[in-house]
């Protein structure tokens, strides 16, 4: 029998091969151990140079106000707010990954699961930023909570804008404790590998007295599952509110009911790409790949595939709703996006988002890497575009034709949005030499033989 | 004893004769009440036969989704329960019957079907390209075709698989089911808007599609849940079917309570906050007189209860418990449709009587009735799948 057919009938293991438990520790903390070499620091200096291009245009942007950006009437959103859906969903793809699939028990996942997890918390971070600055006067953010103050200033309680704040921040916090839970049996691991005094007294106290005991497990998978539970309507709600800061308003192109699951389906489907993405490197720089197979890559892809096609029949339906709604504003709104001034933008988004990634139905083009790899950038980019379509398109085209304008960001706009790729990547850089890319414990827990079936009893 | 035996040691028994007899107690007084009410009110019956309709096609289109989805995805849990859902979604085949009477009374309630009223309404006039007979026509005979041929298709190679044990027909259905996934949501969504939201056409919501979807997919869950769970405990499956599975079948029914919830409330929402009388008409009919209490009862039983009973990881696995919330969920989706369909017939408050039950008892009549007779000439279990053996040995 072709071993394409014993797919069928065998649970085919995770990990490739029967590495022996020691191994596995030994590859994944050997990036900890070893001094990095001159490509990374290459690396480094790339990202932080980028971090550097973003700072710079930021400064420029506080002294002389936000007035450097292309943000003007009608079109208030600009960059900004493109740059924080796109960085937001991002973040997504690491909780469907970690909480979702781990509550679906999908195996495949152990292997990634920490990376991605990792990617979160970095993409959250760095859509935090926009917001924060798209305020135009950061040092007053903290009044976005509301707290009791001598002014006597409240918060816009029925704004969703402030729903995000709530939102991504509780996000964040569950998103940082879920990881952090998940690495206290590697930290163990590491504590007791290592030769490093100081590495050892951290590593005792960040593995908060681990020993792996019987009963440790037990509270630490019911913790695991308790917090895979609160992270899972966390992220969906995370994506569904950014979707009502446009949908709760009237603006056509905006308002529209299937924003939140659109907006959702549509995180996810960048978030994969750019794990995607990320991985392939990964795992072959720090010699992964039977620990983050070429199946686990493939299953991505179905993904993508899946959530493309999502977005995809998002878009047909805003099209023919507007259509079918009878109201001539709305169906000039979808008109001009495909046909309008900004067509353009529309088309690559829509190439970009609906028809490449349809390439993954086909078997080869899902397990042949620079393929995925190159449809994986095309998806993001797309994404960005979407947002950017969703956010310029309606705003530059309102109720008023005498107010209309064309939106263009300006240098300084794209140099922020250089300094958050700078910003996440740096973070994912020092992430790779700091901590164990891939959970160690969850791995050996889908080995060869570690999952006994009960087919013997 | 191990599972290869368990394998073999299936013997097909039918299935208990009181099933059939209480499945055509429920049809016989359904057809005769529904027949009657046909009689006196047939606007108002014509309303609940398109309740009938929906509620049998979710039943049975929800199905062929999940059958569909466990060869595409190559779960493994849903295996030795797979053919209970292949009979379930024979409930399809009789669809276009149930569909003749509401056809012939489509001008009783299709508004846009009045030719006079679309040419002096603008809004009418211009979704008359596609709220027109001859295309509503033409697309819900498309609907029935594609579904009923990709179950025939499907069931097919499963029966035959049974006794050639072959693999490739594994492989068959997981291209077919790969190409019915993407034809479902489109006729899934459009069929949605064709039958319920054109009921009140000036109406329109994009995210409707997704939530009938998912109103669908619960009500087949629920009636495979309580078919396998009370199949199971007759010993009429193979042995091996557990509590791993049941949590694995109370689980989704969770899961896709919770994302009903989460896209009948997104609707809502949206729609309440933009306060457009474009879109508010359609839920300040749902808040009209008696609608209100029925609205605010709607939201108890299609989500608290449900939620509440299945949230703590136990009831998941008490077989007790998922068959009482199985037929609560059906019921509730009953009402879903209801809520849906019946304000555009009875604008003031809700009328619920005889009419209403009489079209429920059909409903749940013809499910039982078609399992009943399907269910005599085939196989319980898909006894030649190849992955059968691990669908049984699954664990949590």
């Amino acid at each position: 029998m072709s071993s394409d057919s014993l797919k069928y009938l065998e649970d085919i293991s995770v990990i490739e091969g029967r590495p022996s438990l020691r191994s596995i520790d030994d590859v994944i903390s050997k990036p900890l151990d070893t001094k990095p070499d001159t490509k990374y620091y290459i690396a480094l200096a790339i990202t932080l140079s980028m971090m550097g291009i973003g700072g710079i245009a930021l400064i420029f942007s506080l002294y002389y106000g936000t007035g450097m950006w292309g943000n003007n009437n009608p079109v208030g959103w600009g960059l900004p707010i493109v740059n924080f859906v796109f960085w937001v969903g991002i973040g997504h793809a690491g909780t469907l990954i970690s909480a979702i699939l781990f509550l679906l028990r999908q195996k495949w996942r152990n292997g990634i699961a920490r990376f991605a997890e990792g990617m979160t918390i970095f993409a959250v971070m760095t859509a935090g930023i926009f917001p924060a600055i798209h305020t135009g006067r950061p040092w007053l953010d903290g009044y976005l909570f509301p707290y009791p103050n001598q002014h006597g200033l409240w918060v816009n309680f029925n704004s969703p804008l402030l729903w995000d704040v709530f939102a991504v921040s509780t996000y964040f916090t569950v998103s940082f404790i879920f990881w952090y839970v998940g690495l206290i049996p590697d930290f163990a691991i590491l504590r007791d590998r290592t030769k490093n005094k100081i590495k050892k007294t951290i590593y005792s106290i960040t593995s908060l007295g681990w020993r792996g005991s019987n009963r440790h497990w037990q509270h630490y998978e019911m913790v695991y599952l308790v917090l895979a539970g609160f992270a899972t309507p966390l992220v969906l709600s995370v994506h569904t509110i950014v979707s009502f800061d446009f949908a709760v308003s009237i603006l056509p192109g905006w308002h529209t009911t299937i924003f939140p699951p659109y907006f959702v389906a549509g995180a996810v489907f960048s978030g994969f790409a750019m794990v995607q993405n990320v991985l392939i490197f990964i795992r072959k720089i720090f010699n992964f790949e039977h620990i983050i197979t070429l199946d686990t890559l493939e299953k991505m892809n179905k993904v993508i595939l899946l959530t493309g096609m999502l977005v995809g029949y998002a878009y047909g339906m805003e099209f023919f709703m507007a259509w079918y709604s009878g109201v001539q504003v709305e169906q000039f709104t979808f008109v001009n996006r495909a046909f309008g001034p900004y067509a353009w933008a529309y088309w690559i988004m829509v190439s970009c988002n609906v028809i490449f990634p349809q390439l993954f139905w086909f078997k080869k083009i899902r397990r042949t890497i620079p393929l995925m790899f190159v449809i994986g950038v095309f998806v993001n980019v797309g994404m960005w575009f979407e947002r950017f379509v969703i956010t310029v398109t309606s705003l530059s085209r309102d109720y008023l034709p005498s107010s209309w304008a064309y939106y263009t960001p300006t240098i300084t706009d794209f140099a922020i949005l250089i300094g958050s790729f700078g910003f996440f990547f740096t973070f994912l850089l020092l992430f790779t030499k700091t901590l164990p890319v891939v959970s160690m414990a969850e791995v050996k827990a889908v080995t060869y033989g570690a999952q006994p079936t009960h087919k013997d009893h | 004893m191990s599972s290869t035996e368990n394998i073999i040691d299936y013997n097909k028994k039918g299935l208990p004769p009181i099933f059939g007899i209480f499945g055509f107690g429920l049809f016989g007084i359904g057809l005769g009440l529904s027949i009657l009410a046909y009689l006196i009110e047939p606007v108002r019956s014509a309303y609940n036969n398109v309740i009938l309709l929906e509620f049998l096609s979710s039943i049975g289109i929800g199905s062929l989704f999940l059958i569909a989805l466990e060869y595409v995805v190559g779960a493994v849990w849903s295996t030795p329960f797979r053919r209970v859902f292949e009979i379930l979604s024979s409930v399809l085949l009789i669809l276009p019957l149930v569909a003749i009477p509401v056809y012939l009374h489509a001008h009783d309630i299709f508004h846009w079907t009045h030719l006079e009223v679309v040419a002096s309404d603008p809004i009418l006039n211009e979704k008359s390209p596609y709220l027109n007979m001859t295309f509503f026509t033409i697309r819900i005979i498309a609907y029935f075709v594609i579904w009923i041929l990709f179950h025939l298709l499907i069931t097919h190679n499963s029966k035959k698989q049974d006794v050639t044990k072959d693999i490739k027909l594994t492989k068959l259905n997981t291209k077919l089911s790969a190409i019915f996934l993407p034809l479902f949501a489109i006729t899934l969504t459009f069929s949605s808007i064709d039958w319920l939201m054109s009921l009140e056409p000036h109406w329109f919501s994009t995210i409707f599609g997704v939530y009938y979807f998912a109103g669908t997919f619960l009500a087949a869950i629920a009636a495979g849940t309580y078919l396998v769970i009370w199949l199971n405990e007759k010993g009429l499956l193979v042995k091996g079917i557990g509590k791993d599975h049941y949590y694995s079948l109370g689980a989704l029914l969770f899961g896709f309570i919770n994302f009903w919830a989460y896209i009948a409330f997104s609707q809502y929402l949206l729609i309440w906050y933009a306060n457009l009388p474009e879109e508010t008409v359609w839920f300040l009919q749902r808040w009209n007189g008696s609608w209100m209490y029925f609205s605010i009862f709607f939201v108890v039983i299609h989500f608290l209860v449900p939620y509440f009973a299945l949230l703590s990881q136990p009831s998941k696995m008490n077989p007790k418990t998922l068959k009482f919330m199985s037929v609560w969920i059906i019921l509730a989706h009953f009402f879903d449709l209801y809520w849906i369909v019946m304000p555009t017939f009875s604008r003031e408050g809700f009328v619920f009587g005889w009419i209403e039950i009489g079209f429920l008892l059909l409903g749940l009549g013809i499910v039982i009735v078609v399992f009943n007779l399907k269910a005599k000439n085939q196989n319980l279990v898909a006894i030649g799948d190849p992955r059968l053996k691990r669908g049984l040995d699954f664990r949590l």
